[in-house]
């Protein structure tokens, strides 16, 4: 069987010039699609970065482009907020640091220790136990919200009830859910829309005198993160051969020092990685903050939305010195570990 | 049977051997005998403190009045009171938008949807029935043609689209287009030999940017006055435009910003896939003399189908949730234009009607979970199956 | 717990089920103090999950298994003082060899000291001392199968285990590691157990051989008992290179009847299905009619020390080794010979080896 060779038209522009090379015309329109890609994306930044090192008379009066050569590049923006009014600034810049910081930690650690544990223990929880614990939980709800019950007595009451009936009951019934569905119900924590459980977790942290405190905020976003760290880390300690696992079973060690001093060092990378999306969500969150926090504990992404509500219009030198206060250390870490989120994390984890 | 016995062990490895066995291995002995809950406690304990029982609450709280007093509240029942305002009553035009008589367009759309769920419902229920299959997908196909007829009545009538439609327009044309191109990126990526490392650096730039600060640079981007483009926008005679005052170039300057941001995310999940596609099976289809559309169609599409289904769940996910952008470029305006619903809960909050907002997130949860999940049982696991067989 | 002293292992009717999958079937044997015992059998026969079992990294579903006199059936992995070399060394990649070999010390609380003592003896013992600073990833193959040599060693267990440790080596690292590891555990004196599919591995190495095949313990005894005088059909054609020659045919009247065969039997055979076994090296060619039967020349190939010579016989294939100086045409018709006690025979059906035994023509 022949196949006719493809007719030579052409060939110089659309047939590349040696094996493994693109065609001419090909490479032209690949590079040139990127290139327009990467001026639209760097393009804003570029304008941040200008707009900051401009007085307020350059931005009225009109788009000027390059420093130096439109305009004389001035340092007042930068000098108004961090040395003229450099209080709030810091203030704010110190809460996110706090906040995103232990909430990162205190998600990383509990969601891998979490994502560990499915991914080597075996867990059957009964079915019956858990409709019992949501029967106990709404009936608590209900009586704290509608019949006015102190929510202590409330829970402790719901608390012994469903001990006691899912000792009796869990016998009868042994329909049971594998690690399988525990990893799914942790992960799909994240389809919740925030909005939809902060309304009573103002309340609960309004009741407990814990709003506009650091406490609040790590906590509210160890939670919204937890999905994220469990599903990113079981993906990696379920490549991690479990012969090493054994073998430090067989020499002595417990599980604590298996997860601590053999486990983690071998996750490393996604550790780093995981860290680092979770570092930038929280860096980054609004909506909780926008609920939880009022002046104590005001995070940057506050502080950046409350400048919309000058009388003067937006203060754009100003704002532009907060956006790139606020993004360099993210940048920063991100050039860092970019390699490791690019490749192996995200790509392991989608596969799933 | 007779053993050889052994010869008489070397002394110098005597001294380890009764160390080694004689230390006690009891540190930590308890805290080992229940790692198997310590290590899951906390993870589970946190959820169902701050996810569970709040997700409880807040239907509570939907299905009631809630007066905030100095330091307390008190709630009183008051039924699907807070769902027929949003959905017939006072709010509706706010959530559901201005619905008007069925225009021909209208109708056509409807039938042609109400069709299509149709076949797509008998075509299933004539191959591998089941009754959690059906009733799934009866769920899914309400739903569709329940938003289908909401769209039918405001947008293809002439109506405002209310926040519901806001919002699915920020869900599903922000991530189509961002799909599409950030597909086409990774595609032109993969293609090129050099300088792969540098746009990979770049186009992730946008997605360590706070969404705060994209809104307040799109904005100034947008600027027909002041903005980088204003001598374009002055040539071209709209010079005193304002793209907040018109409630399409609002929501279009949304869903740009929106996708300066997540395009990346998209790209790079994307591009790491086509870089993981086994080299072998293209070059035999190279080999094959297969043209470069069919290797992308027959090879290189089924190997990463997989991965961009679940990066659209993902995606889809956190666009439901879309809030900072609109709240900072147009303060949800002009009127309620570019209001999502996470913007309209927020806003009946802060007028301190909280059942009201409960009970629009809620809403909005459930069209976020009716919808995502049908997406990953019909689309993400099918196309992971097809990939697994 | 006894430890560093020689000790016996016992198990006694062990069973284990993956799902339905009944992998290991009433496994029972006894190890005695300071015996080197081969599990031997083809992947998936159960011998790994078996070993696992007496690590305790899996859990039996029923049957007892003792160490010298304490039942260790449920007790976790690591109070039971077994040490095992994985496979795949299982080394720590983020530890140094010294780290790696001192771990079961340090998991122990052991001091500083006197621990970089026993690392530095471990490693001695092993020859790797000099690598102590090195990490896995820097050694070759047979230095990692050291250090976790070195790791199981340096606590001095009561059972070594060993899960075919030599199967990641190439053949000639693997034929030296094989005499240091009999000599290692020899002067130990460490009861081990060890897991192989490697039938020279078994013959070399152990004190006994334990066969197993689909969860079954088929046959146990010395590597010579074993291939002198297997208890099977399986266990016959398990050992040995290439294995032991197949004769399909019937026992009818005292005379065991082939495909061209027929030979006087003795023993007490009744009228069956049965085959007929002879090792290769056990077997020569010789002139046509001038032997037990007449054959035909499939192919003689030169390996060496010797000629190895295919013969066709009816459906059968056998294979002879011959003085590395005998040549043959291909389809020239010759004949098999060999002593009539080297000849065993087994039913056909069941495989189990019959009390009966070839005789010379005319002896019967």
């Amino acid at each position: 069987m022949s196949i006719a060779p493809r007719p030579a038209v052409h060939r110089r522009w659309l047939e590349p010039a040696r094996i493994g090379a693109m065609s001419p015309l090909g490479g032209i329109v690949a590079y040139g699609l990127l290139g327009l890609w990467a001026a639209f994306v760097l393009f804003p930044l570029y304008w941040v970065v200008v707009t900051s090192l401009k007085l307020p008379v350059d931005v009225n009066t009109g788009p000027y482009f390059l420093p130096w050569v439109d305009f004389v590049p001035n340092l007042h923006a930068w000098r108004g907020l961090l040395v003229d009014d450099a209080g709030p600034t810091f203030r704010a810049y110190l809460n996110s640091i706090i906040i995103a910081f232990s909430s990162t930690v205190l998600c990383v650690l509990i969601g891998s220790m979490a994502a560990y544990a499915l991914a080597r223990i075996e867990y059957r929880p009964r079915l019956v136990s858990i409709l019992i614990f949501v029967l106990a939980l709404v009936g608590a709800c209900v009586a704290v919200g509608v019949a006015g019950i102190d929510w202590r007595v409330a829970t402790a009451v719901a608390l012994a009830l469903f001990v006691l009936l899912a000792r009796a009951l869990g016998r009868r019934f042994p329909g049971a859910v594998h690690n399988g569905d525990i990893l799914f119900w942790i992960i799909s924590q994240r389809i919740l829309p925030p909005v939809v459980t902060i309304i009573p977790i103002y309340m609960m942290f309004q009741s407990v005198r814990l709003l506009d405190t650091h406490l609040a905020l790590i906590l509210a976003y160890t939670v919204v993160n937890l999905p994220i760290v469990v599903w990113l880390m079981y993906d990696f300690f379920t490549k991690i051969p479990i012969d090493l696992e054994e073998s430090a079973q067989l020499d002595g060690a417990s599980r604590f020092l298996i997860f601590f001093d053999i486990v983690l060092p071998l996750a490393r990378p996604g550790l780093a990685a995981t860290t680092l999306l979770v570092l930038i969500l929280a860096w980054n969150e609004y909506v909780l903050a926008l609920f939880l926090s009022t002046s104590r504990a005001q995070t940057m992404p506050i502080l950046v939305a409350a400048m919309n509500a000058g009388e003067k219009g937006i203060l754009w030198w100003t704002m532009s010195v907060v956006i790139i206060i606020m993004i360099l250390p993210v940048i920063l870490m991100a050039l860092i570990l970019q390699r490791f989120i690019a490749r192996g994390v995200l790509l392991g984890a989608v596969k799933g | 049977m007779a053993v050889p016995q052994p010869a008489a062990r070397p002394s110098r490895v005597e001294v380890t051997a009764s160390l080694a066995s004689a230390a006690p291995l009891a540190r930590g002995e308890w805290l080992d005998r229940h790692a198997r809950w310590l290590f899951i406690a906390p993870a589970v304990v946190m959820i169902l403190i701050f996810s569970i029982f709040p997700l409880v609450a807040s239907l509570l709280i939907a299905f009631s009045r809630v007066r905030l007093r100095a330091g307390t509240y008190s709630m009183t029942f008051v039924g699907f009171g807070n769902f027929e305002k949003q959905l017939v009553g006072s709010e509706q035009v706010h959530f559901l938008g201005q619905l008007t008589a069925f225009s021909p367009p209208a109708w056509v759309v409807v039938i042609a949807v109400a069709a299509l769920l149709l076949w797509w419902l008998v075509g299933y229920a004539r191959t591998q029935l089941t009754v959690i299959g059906l009733l799934g997908r009866l769920v899914t196909a309400a739903m569709l043609m329940a938003l289908t007829l909401m769209l039918a009545a405001t947008l293809l009538s002439g109506g405002q689209i209310g926040t519901l439609g806001v919002t699915l327009f920020y869900v599903f044309v922000g991530c189509a287009v961002q799909f599409l191109i950030g597909l086409g990126l990774a595609l032109l990526c993969s293609q090129i030999t050099r300088g792969r490392a540098f746009f990979r650096v770049v186009f992730f730039l946008p997605l360590m940017i706070t969404p705060i600060g994209i809104g307040y640079i799109f904005r100034m981007m947008a600027d027909t006055g002041k903005g980088p483009f204003a001598t374009l926008w002055q040539w071209a005679g709209l010079g005193g435009f304002s793209w907040s005052a018109d409630p399409w170039a609002a929501r279009l300057i949304i869903v740009v910003a929106d996708s300066w941001q997540w395009i990346p995310f998209i790209f790079v999940v994307l591009l790491a896939a086509l870089e993981s596609v086994p080299r072998d099976l293209v070059e035999a289809g190279e080999v094959d003399g297969a043209s470069s559309w069919q290797i992308f169609r027959e090879i290189t599409w089924p190997e990463i189908a997989p991965v961009a289904a679940t990066v659209m769940l993902i995606r889809v996910i956190e666009a439901f949730k879309l809030v900072d952008l609109p709240n900072i470029m147009t303060a949800g305006g002009p009127g309620t234009a570019t209001e999502s619903l996470t913007l309209h809960a927020f806003f009946a909050w802060r007028s301190l009607d909280l059942g009201q907002a409960a009970a629009v997130s809620y809403l909005l949860l459930f069209v976020t979970v009716v919808l995502c999940v049908s997406f990953f049982n019909l689309v993400v696991l099918r196309r992971r199956a097809a990939m697994a067989r | 717990m006894p430890s560093g002293r020689a000790t016996s292992l016992t198990i006694n009717r062990l069973n284990k089920y993956f799902g339905g999958n009944h992998v290991v079937k009433d496994l029972s044997l006894t190890v005695a103090p300071g015996e080197f015992l081969v599990l031997l059998g083809p992947s998936g026969c159960g011998k790994t999950t078996g070993l696992r079992m007496i690590a305790g990294l899996e859990a039996a579903d029923s049957g007892e298994i003792l160490l010298g006199d304490s039942d260790v059936t449920h007790v976790l992995p690591k109070y039971r003082d077994v040490a095992m070399v994985f496979q795949s060394y299982a080394l720590y990649p983020h530890k140094t060899v010294a780290e790696n070999i001192g771990f079961p010390l340090k998991v122990r609380g052991i001091d500083r000291a006197t621990m970089e003592r026993a690392v530095r003896e471990a490693a001695a013992q092993v020859h790797m001392v000099d690598y102590l600073d090195r990490y896995p990833r820097q050694l070759s193959g047979g230095q990692r199968q050291r250090v976790a040599l070195a790791r199981a060693i340096i606590r001095r267990p009561a059972v070594f285990l060993m899960d075919e440790p030599l199967s990641n080596l190439d053949a000639k690292l693997r034929g030296y590691m094989r005499a240091e590891l009999k000599h290692m555990q020899h002067a130990l004196g460490v009861t081990t157990v060890y897991v192989t599919h490697d039938q020279v591995e078994a013959m070399t190495l152990a004190h006994r051989v334990a066969i197993m095949d689909h969860g079954v313990l088929q046959q146990i005894g010395t590597p010579r008992e074993v291939y002198e005088s297997p208890a099977n059909l399986f266990v016959a054609g398990f050992m040995g290179a290439p294995p032991m020659n197949f004769v399909r045919g019937r026992i009818e009247q005292g005379r065991f009847v082939g495909p061209g065969v027929a030979l006087p039997v003795a023993g007490e055979a009744g009228p069956r299905d049965a085959v007929l076994g002879f090792r290769p090296e056990d077997a020569r060619v010789v002139a046509a009619g001038a032997g037990l039967f007449d054959a035909t020349v499939f192919a003689a190939e030169l390996t060496g020390d010797v000629t190895l010579v295919t013969l066709t016989l009816g459906e059968d294939t056998v294979a002879i080794k011959m003085p590395k100086e005998y040549e043959a045409d291909f389809d020239s018709r010759v004949a098999v010979d060999f002593a009539p006690a080297r000849g065993f025979l087994f039913d056909a059906a069941s495989g189990a080896r019959l009390p009966a035994h070839l005789v010379r023509a005319g002896a019967a």
